[in-house]
């Protein structure tokens, strides 16, 4: 088999192992060359729920803000920004599943690190359509550039997302070159367009030892930069809150306790993207239970953190229940947000810090229920961070209309939410129906003794 | 019955109209006046309508402000159309010290709204402090970021942007070596 596919010149320099190669053409290319029947009416269902994102976003720019969005003086930040906030975590999880554990020399890593990074590259891609949405008038996006002022968290965060995005899509795009050729070479019945895009996008890869090393040293730098950008990028949007006044927000905890609150998000998102993975393209080979075991591993260490930082940011001020903070802290513990409240506590922090201690609940199935509800949670936390903290402000709301003082999305804000959801799951989709959603030679390469051996492989 | 309360209203108002329009037909004329008597300074509006004064006519004064009129007090002509209002001494007319004041008659039953304009140069001057307009700050404007801040993100964002750059290069790099070899 081989020797038919290494038949002319070019392909003397194939990149990939017999073992790949067989890897590669029986399982991994298959969801790229067939699309099936439910795969295009998933395509199509994200795309309708998109365009009708776009035209709530239409209603809300061609009709007033006022008239469309429940935003008011108090609640200026709604669903748009905690769903901003939901992205950005969720965008951490390229940092942790890809960089730390490579970095770490953990080898489990390597078929997750693409949908890692896919994910990441999507989620903070509609963290910046959140905000946009949340400006109100779009044209405020370049404002902000022309006339931001670099001593503004508004305009680090604008920074350090165009950074984070940009290094990510690099981070995202390296590793795939070799897949690319691959795609190149080994795909049929493709049209003329995708065939001519893997061309171009393989930059005229062949595995030479040179272009291998080139590979492997860019992606080690970037691996390392993309650590701290990740970090910074959710301390930054911790600092949009902390660096204002109002006493949910007043803390000297909160770039960490976001930072760990992302890590947890990264996770739960993650079995939830492998789970889906794994079945819908039959990758079960390659996303093992090893993996459900390992992430599950990890949701527990990540609930525990993030536990510690909820009782330092809650129990804390709640302990010495200071005027300002007993003004928002009892509304949340025993007032109208305590339903949300505790059933984020109990599905975002406590059952994954338990649940998964048991082996039983490590399993796929089980693991994978319980991080969709942890990711939910996760929702429902950023928006428990952010629309309390703005109705307590530091003086008391007096005489307004008792609709300013309670804040409940309008049809149009959920529709836009939903929209980014939908957009954010069909970038991951798309990307996954052009590419190998598996980086190939990550896992062949681990699969090998030494680094040396598929270097130097001809 | 609301429809019946409307046409009331209406034919009403048609029947009253001219009496309010003659009423308020009277045009008055107001005109300012600035004195300092015993080191109290105090504006004088004096009032003529058709050659006389007018008695018993509320005035009011204003201080004209960046968005709208700052009310400083009203008072009621007397029998030579005169009404004084001793004039705030706090109130800050920026650089030169110039404020704009404007006395209004305002639904009266008999005259017709009117007012007048004058400028006097009785506001507390305000000088600019320029450690606090142009210092180097956090909360200062654009082109007041402080040194330090401005040099130290600069550095950490060439420093990252340099580093994508030169990641960018090595691509192109290896791209270079794949048409060396076909040569």
């Amino acid at each position: 088999m081989s020797e038919n596919n290494f038949k002319n010149d070019k392909t003397t320099h194939e990149t990939f192992t017999q073992e790949e190669f067989m890897i590669m053409k029986e399982d991994l290319l298959r969801p790229v060359q067939h699309w099936g029947f439910w795969g295009k009416v998933w395509i199509a269902f994200l795309v309708v729920i998109c365009m009708l994102g776009v035209y709530a976003y239409y209603i809300q720019e061609t009709k007033s803000k006022y008239v469309t969005v429940s935003l008011r003086d108090y609640t200026m930040w709604g669903v748009y920004i905690s769903n901003f906030v939901f992205f950005v975590a969720l965008s951490l999880i390229g940092v942790l599943m890809s960089a730390v554990l490579k970095l770490t020399n953990f080898q489990w890593y390597r078929p997750l690190s693409r949908i890692a990074e896919i994910i990441a590259v999507a989620a903070i891609m509609l963290a910046g359509v959140s905000i946009v949405a949340a400006m109100g008038r779009p044209e405020r996006l370049y404002h902000l550039v022309i006339h931001g002022r670099i001593q503004s968290p508004i305009v680090w965060d604008i920074i350090v997302i165009l950074t984070y995005v940009t290094a990510s899509t690099i981070l995202l795009f390296i590793p795939l070159i070799p897949s690319l050729s691959t795609c190149k070479n080994h795909l049929t019945n493709k049209p003329k367009w995708q065939m001519k895009m893997y061309e171009i996008f393989s930059f005229g890869w062949e595995g030479s030892p040179e272009q291998w090393k080139i590979l492997k040293k860019s992606v080690k730098i970037l691996t390392v930069l993309v650590i701290p950008l990740g970090v910074s990028i959710h301390t930054v949007t911790a600092w949009l809150f902390a660096t204002t006044l109002r006493a949910e927000w007043d803390s000297t905890n909160f770039g960490a306790y976001f930072v760990s609150g992302a890590f947890l998000l990264g996770v739960a998102g993650m079995i939830v993207a492998v789970f889906v993975f794994r079945k819908a393209y039959n990758l079960e080979k390659y996303l093992t239970e090893m993996h459900f075991d390992k992430l599950g591993k990890a949701l527990v260490l990540m609930a525990c953190i993030y536990g510690y930082f909820n009782i330092n940011e809650y129990l804390v001020p709640a302990y010495k229940m200071s005027g300002l903070h007993a003004n928002h802290l009892l509304d949340l513990f025993t007032g109208e947000d305590s339903h949300f409240y505790w059933l984020v506590v109990v599905f975002g922090i406590a059952l994954p810090a338990i649940l998964p201690l048991i082996p039983a609940m490590r399993k796929p199935l089980p693991l994978t229920i319980l991080a969709f509800f942890v990711v939910i949670a996760g929702w429902f936390k950023r928006y428990l961070i952010v629309i309390p903290g703005l109705a307590h402000p530091y003086l008391p709301i007096q005489d307004v209309p008792d609709s300013w003082r309670h804040y409940s999305p309008s049809l149009i804000e959920m529709t836009i939410v939903a929209a980014t959801f939908a957009a954010m799951l069909l970038i991951v989709t798309l990307f996954s129906r052009f590419f190998p959603i598996i980086s190939v030679w990550e896992v062949a390469e681990g699969k090998l003794e030494g680094k040396d051996e598929i270097i130097n492989y001809k | 019955m609301k429809v019946y309360k409307y046409f009331l209203i209406i034919c009403a108002s048609i029947i009253l109209a001219p009496a309010i329009t003659f009423a308020q037909d009277k045009e008055a004329k107001i005109t300012l006046n600035f004195e300092v008597v015993d080191s109290q300074k105090v504006c004088k509006a004096l009032v003529v309508s058709e050659a006389l004064p007018v008695k018993e006519l509320s005035i009011k004064f204003y201080v004209k402000r960046l968005f709208s009129l700052l009310p400083i007090g009203e008072a009621t002509t007397d029998e030579n159309g005169s009404a004084s209002l001793e004039f705030p001494t706090d109130i800050p007319g920026g650089e030169t010290g110039n404020l704009t004041v404007i006395a209004k008659i305002t639904e009266d039953e008999n005259y017709m709204d009117t007012e007048t304009t004058h400028d006097i140069k009785w506001g507390v001057i305000v000088k600019e402090d320029p450690n606090l307009s142009h210092q180097r700050s956090l909360w200062g404007s654009r082109s007041d970021a402080p040194i330090y801040f401005m040099v130290a993100s600069d550095l950490i964002i060439l420093a990252i942007w340099g580093t994508l750059i030169y990641i960018v290069f090595q691509v192109f790099k290896m791209k270079r070596i794949s048409s060396l070899n076909k040569k």
